[in-house]
């Protein structure tokens, strides 16, 4: 009787096993690098209707972010500004600007700008600006160094992971109410911790704020599925 | 690392490759966003032919390509924008909601609500609790009128001769028939309205009397309250108003009157009778009732005494009462008016009312006697006699003088109907309402309409009358148009538009004011000057007072002043009933003859709310009932016509455990006058012997998706000598058999006291006893009595929040009136299933209302206990318990229900995979699950096939795919809309948790002090409920609301013995016997045993050491 398997198959199997464990294990890497927000979130910047520039309105002018999203301490959603606040200032300033024209057009029709979303939570998570800088938490979080993009991108990955490593721990993030809209703030502004002489540290300051404010971020799922 | 990005320069025209190079700029070509909004079909049509050239189809697929290759994120991600607003809008804060005080207009008076919305769309009703009729709370109908604003079916457009024409054809037509009016004075113009107690209406009605001397002014409702309101005009003169003081009254005795829904004051009503019987300890009293009714009511299940009689034979008893009440004066003069034989016909009954006329006396000034719409004229009389008599006039009576309405008493529709046989009504506008439908049967008022030339109607559907109407113009909602109305009190309230109207539809208002030549606009021009005249300038403020009125929802001080004395002219109502009702003052004895009667409904009304699924899908609050109507009669009835056997296979039948229907057998019944309907026959404890009930309101024709083909029309009945009840009946047995859904045979738990009530003067005994553990007599009821020690296999989680969440539920107030279930399917965006899901037991509703009979044991082991004649009714709303050992929790295999550390039960519904192990696992049945995707396939009726008359199906794919445009408003934001394969249920609104306790971080910023304050909000079925039945708070709290009501001796756990620890407990429902009454000593005693026959048990003895004596016959169907 011939030999029903042939030779080669004698290596089959293990040969299969060494793919089907490479294949195994390189896949969920992949997907798990390529797949998670960290990679698909993270850096996107899409180009806005209006160019306009974070950078020159807060560092150049002085804005406060509240100027604009001026609901944020108040509401769930941040706003973002209606064509009227643009108009506040661009009726005297700029008031020619072939950039600006998509917002005078906007004025004009009372047809809004459509900005390009870029911070984006699924329809069954409900995120609350008001509850976090209300507490502690500064806008920079979240949304990194706005005050200094010209162009907005997507600075954190704001998946659900990333929003527990800070409720678990909110320290890391937690500052003086005062220094919300700072974005460009650093703990050791404060000066120097009299316990240990030196520099406050985010730590420092985080753990004495999340005491004396009985900071508690909730981890269980009705904080933000409902 | 610091980006810097360059903004590329202005953009030039696309050409060239370009083009495609980023998502953003091909988002701005025309073609691409215009090929990306069409639906696929309509886009494929598009390019054969309408002008595309080669060049642009390469174009986009070329773009489509380039998406797909380079563009990789936005593959992954489609685009989004953010949208603001380019003006900001008044008072508006993208995602929080903005109130706004307005009036549902009713039958008997304006309802006021508080509209919540968000972006400008309203998403919940609720009370307003700052007027002075309201509490906060709503009734059903108030909770449903949100989804009424959002039917997809409601009349969209213009319509005449049946097409669909412009706007400007309406206004030019109506242009020229102003004219005509003008030439001659409104000969031959008919106004036909609905009751509204719109003071605006009635001012432009005299301004077009004005304007119009000849035109004919017609009110109609087919429920309004006719004969009270002529017993009052008779009896007290006109302008007088008769209001029941229920806050008042220790003893009430309902003559056929649902006064706790139906009729007379609604929500005030319930709330001043539950204020009576809320027993929070030993001392505290409670009143008494007594009802006589034909077939069981909201307000027959809350009676301490019941008896049954025919509807037809209430009057008789009345005369009996006031017999028995004797004395003489006005009440013995009335009475002696009436047949003598009348008094006669309840000798069987003597002790009961003999009994009962003894206590109303005794109760003198502090007793109330009423009577319901279905009873005629001459049975108000001699009520508001009784009432006279018992002193109750001015006290637990109050007379208020009826608004000033102006202007001639309005034609009825029976007038019209006259006018239009002699061919005086040439142009007939009909605005509201739906007389093709539901006009007195005798009327013939289709055929009628049909032979006026004209016919404008405003309609909010195209019905039955839109049907045979020459014009029909869209009305808008009461949440679209600025109104007015008169609260039942008087109080004048706005009716305030919370969007525009969302297809262009007109008010009435809208459409008197084109005939008196002012065009429709948005304005509140007319409610103003009405509320100038109203407010008389507003003392001098004009501005103020309108903000001020338009703020609170109505003018506070403008209800009507309480007459000063009133006297019951017995001449001038013994002049009424020799004119009236000298031959027939109420029908002759009934024997073994059989009794028809027409009841409105407690979900469609008068058929108004057909098309409205929350109010179709509700359970009806006694039988239970979905999506239909039936002919109701008692056990004994059903058997003796021989049409018991599928009947009850309802109550008996194990097999059906498995479905919620019955095949009910029909019936014919048939008038003296010829006319018959057919319908299934339900049978229905504690129903009249030889009486059959049928709910007005159903079987149309003409009507959405939703209301089509539901139950049987009974109208037809109804005629101007019957309107509510005919004796004679003939009836007979057709064959043939029709599903009736009734929901209460799933989710049963029997035989386990799950509901607990007991005679007030057991509780006396028994309150403040401490059994072993510290636990009342109430928490020892049967199984209870032997609770296993309270270990638990699982780790608890730890429960150490500030905020730890609780309900609790008084029996003793509830009244089962289901306005907790559509309110918190509105809150927290339960679908609609249809009649078919919903016979499959796949009813979605979070809040259950189960209904209990409740019946002696005699001892007989064949006793049966349906064929029982008195049966009484507890309610309890059942919902998640939130369970702290949730049996739920530990067997999800993916964690996606999870305890919270304030003690809720969560539910995940992104990570369910839809096991419904949580469901079996459930001991009070409270989780439902998404067999289909009941939000993306529309429910609808099946006209045709083998399955055609299964009505309001949900038919998969063969449904119409997407959820209406229209039916997204309706949804609240802050909810998820679920999908296939989840699992949900009460989260103890846990929304409105988060947003109070958001709410409490915004105030504390940089302290401590985050706990929320004490009972600042409350779920949504805690706060519709008219009876304050349900509280809802932090059980961590000592003074919150909920944790003083969870210590009062009457708190008990259901099946506290498995140990779940419920964060849900119920308070037991109370009775409050007479003892002098026939039958008095059971009366409460069905779970306690008869004290009689034991009489040490209920002292100090747990009850319920051996479940066999103690439990007695509580049953469910």
């Amino acid at each position: 009787m011939a030999n029903i398997f042939p030779k080669w198959s004698n290596t089959l199997a293990p040969k299969a096993i060494v793919c089907g464990g490479l294949v195994a294990t390189v896949l969920p890497l992949a997907m798990w690098y390529y797949f998670t927000p960290k990679y698909t979130r993270v850096g996107y910047m899409p180009t806005q209707p209006v160019p306009f520039q974070h950078s020159l309105h807060v560092q150049q002018l002085g804005l406060d972010c509240r100027y604009c999203h001026s609901y944020v301490e108040v509401s769930s959603h941040s706003n973002v500004p209606s064509t009227q606040t643009c108009m506040n200032c661009h009726t005297a300033i700029k008031g020619q600007s072939p950039k600006l024209q998509p917002v005078r057009d906007s004025w004009a029709s009372g047809k809004p700008v459509e900005w390009v979303r870029i911070h984006r939570v699924p329809d069954y998570a409900y995120f609350n600006h008001s509850a976090h800088v209300n507490r502690g938490v500064s806008c920079v979080s979240c949304h990194g160094q706005i005050n200094q993009m010209e162009v907005v991108w997507q600075d954190q990955p704001q998946g659900m992971a990333w929003c527990l490593t800070c409720h678990r721990a909110p320290e890391n993030n937690l500052r003086p109410l005062s220094e919300i809209t700072h974005l460009d703030w650093k703990p050791a502004d404060l000066g120097k911790n009299p316990e240990t002489g030196k520099d406050f540290t985010q730590l420092d300051i985080g753990t004495k704020l999340k005491d004396e404010w009985h900071v508690k971020p909730p981890v269980t799922c009705t904080a933000c599925h409902r | 690392m610091k980006r810097i990005f360059e903004h590329p320069p202005a953009r030039p025209n696309p050409t060239g490759r370009k083009y495609w190079r980023s998502v953003g700029e091909l988002n701005d070509t025309p073609e691409f966003r215009g090929w990306l909004e069409r639906e696929f079909p309509a886009g494929a049509a598009e390019m054969e032919g309408d002008g595309l050239s080669r060049r642009n189809f390469m174009q986009l697929m070329g773009a489509s390509l380039a998406l797909a290759g380079f563009g990789l994120s936005g593959c992954r991600r489609p685009e989004a924008y953010l949208v603001p607003y380019s003006k900001a809008v008044e008072w508006t804060i993208p995602g929080k909601n903005v109130f706004y005080a307005t009036n549902m207009p009713r039958r008997r008076g304006g309802m006021a609500l508080v509209a919540a919305t968000t972006e400008g769309r309203p998403i919940k009703l609720e009370g307003n609790s700052l007027h002075p009729a309201s509490n906060g709370a709503t009734d059903p109908f108030a909770q449903c009128a949100l989804l009424d604003l959002y039917d997809p079916d409601r009349s969209r457009f213009f319509l005449h001769e049946g097409k669909i024409v412009e706007v400007n054809h309406f206004t030019a037509f109506m242009k020229t028939a102003v004219e005509a009016m003008n030439a001659n004075g409104g000969d031959g113009v008919a106004i036909l309205v609905e009751e509204t107690l719109s003071p605006t209406r009635d001012r432009l009605r005299a301004e077009l009397a004005k304007q119009f001397p000849k035109l004919t002014w017609a009110v109609y409702d087919p429920l309004q309250h006719f004969n009270e309101i002529d017993a009052t005009r008779a009896a007290f003169g006109d302008g007088v108003r008769l209001l029941p003081r229920l806050d008042r009254a220790d003893v009430v005795l309902a003559l056929d009157s649902d006064f706790l829904f139906m009729d007379e004051g609604g929500i005030e009503a319930t709330r001043d009778f539950t204020n009576r019987r809320r027993v929070a300890k030993a001392t505290d009293s409670m009143n008494r009732l007594y009802v006589v009714e034909n077939h069981y009511t909201i307000t027959g299940g809350m009676a301490d005494h019941r008896l049954r009689c025919p509807a037809s034979q209430i009057g008789a008893l009345a005369v009996a009462i006031a017999k028995k009440i004797g004395g003489g004066g006005p009440l013995a003069e009335l009475a002696a008016a009436f047949p003598a034989d009348a008094a006669t016909r309840f000798q069987g009954q003597d002790e009961w009312l003999n009994g009962c006329v003894a206590d109303l006396v005794a109760a003198k000034g502090k007793s109330l006697v009423l009577t319901g719409p279905r009873q005629p004229a001459a049975v108000h009389l001699l009520v508001q006699a009784i009432n006279g008599a018992l002193e109750n006039i001015g006290h637990t009576l109050v007379a208020h003088s009826a608004p000033e309405r102006g202007g001639a008493e309005p034609t009825s529709l029976s007038g019209l109907a006259d006018l239009i046989d002699a061919k005086k009504v040439q142009t007939l506008f009909i605005l509201g309402g739906n007389p093709a439908y539901n006009a007195l049967a005798n009327l013939d008022w289709a055929n009628k309409q049909k032979t006026v030339p004209t016919v404008v109607r405003l309609g909010y559907h195209e019905d039955e009358t839109s049907e045979l109407a020459q014009w029909h113009v869209p009305m808008s909602h009461f949440l679209e148009h600025w109104g007015d109305v008169r609260a039942a009190d008087g109080t004048y309230g706005v009716i305030q538009p919370m969007i525009l109207p969302l297809f262009g539809g007109y008010s009435d208002l809208d459409v008197l004011n084109l005939l008196l030549g002012v065009d429709k606009n948005d304005r509140p021009d007319l409610v103003r000057a009405t509320f100038n005249e109203i407010s008389k300038g507003g003392s001098g403020q004009p501005e103020l007072a309108w903000n001020a009125f338009l703020r609170d929802g109505f003018l506070s001080g403008s209800a009507m002043p309480e007459a000063e004395t009133v006297n019951f002219n017995v001449g001038a109502a013994k002049g009424y009933l020799a004119q009236h009702h000298v031959d027939h003052p109420f029908p002759e004895a009934l024997g073994d003859g059989m009794e028809v009667v027409l009841i409105a409904d407690y979900k469609l009304d008068d058929g108004r709310y057909a098309n409205n699924g929350w109010l179709q899908e509700m359970p009806h609050p006694i039988t239970k009932m979905t999506w239909d109507n039936a002919a109701l009669m008692s056990p004994a009835t059903a058997k003796r016509l021989g049409i018991n056997k599928q009947a009850f296979d309802v109550h008996f039948n194990g097999a059906f455990a498995e479905g919620n229907y019955t095949e009910a057998d029909l019936i014919t019944v048939e008038t003296a006058d010829g006319r018959k309907i057919t319908a299934p026959v339900l049978v229905s404890p504690g129903h009249a012997d030889n009486s059959i009930s049928i709910a007005l309101g159903y079987g149309r024709t003409h009507t959405g998706r939703v209301g089509r083909n539901t139950g049987v029309n009974a109208y037809p009945l109804r005629t101007a000598q019957n309107p509510y009840f005919t004796t004679g009946i003939k009836h007979s047995v057709p064959g043939g058999t029709y599903q009736l859904v009734v929901t209460q045979h799933h989710q049963a738990m029997e035989g386990r006291n799950l509901v607990r009530e007991m005679p007030i003067e057991t509780y006396r005994k028994e309150a403040g006893f401490n059994y072993e553990g510290g636990r009342s007599f109430v928490a020892m009821f049967g199984m209870d009595a032997h609770i296993p020690p309270n270990v638990s296999l699982y780790k608890n989680p730890p429960l150490d929040a500030q905020h730890q969440w609780g309900m609790a539920i008084d029996l003793n107030t509830c009244t089962g009136c289901n306005a907790c279930v559509v309110a918190c399917q509105s809150e927290n965006n339960i679908p609609v299933v249809g009649k078919d899901q919903v016979m499959r037991g796949r009813n979605m509703q979070w809040i259950r209302i189960d209904r209990y009979y409740s019946t002696v044991e005699n001892g007989d082991p064949n006793h049966d206990p349906t064929l029982d004649d008195d049966p009484q009714i507890l309610t309890q709303p059942v919902t998640c318990h939130h369970c702290e050992n949730a049996p739920c929790e530990t067997v999800c295999p993916v964690n996606a229900t999870i305890h919270t550390e304030e003690g809720l039960n969560a539910m995940a519904y992104n990570r369910c995979i839809g096991t419904r192990y949580c469901s079996n696992n459930c001991p009070y049945k409270v989780r439902r699950f998404n067999f289909f995707n009941y939000n993306e396939r529309s429910i609808e009726p099946i006209e045709k096939g083998p399955w055609k008359g299964k009505s309001q199906a949900y038919l998969g794919p063969f449904g119409t795919n997407g959820m209406d445009e229209i039916k997204k408003l309706s949804k609240n934001p802050n909810v998820t809309v679920r999908m296939r394969g989840v699992m949900e249920k009460c989260t103890f609104c846990v929304q409105r948790i988060e947003e109070a306790k958001i709410g409490q971080l915004q105030v504390a910023r940089d302290s401590a002090n985050t706990k929320v304050p004490t009972d600042s909000f409350t779920t949504a079925c805690a706060q519709v409920c008219p009876a304050g039945a349900i509280v809802f708070g932090n059980i961590a709290d000592p003074e919150s609301k909920v944790s003083k009501v969870k210590q009062q001796d009457r708190d008990y756990k259901m099946l506290e013995y498995l140990n779940v620890r419920p964060r849900l407990s119920y308070q037991a429902r109370l009775r409050n016997p007479n003892p002098a009454m026939p039958g008095a000593k059971d009366i409460g005693m069905t779970l306690l045993g008869n004290p009689a026959n034991n009489p040490e048990q209920s002292i100090h003895e747990p009850a319920g050491h051996d479940e066999t004596s103690a439990s007695g016959e509580i049953h469910k169907e």
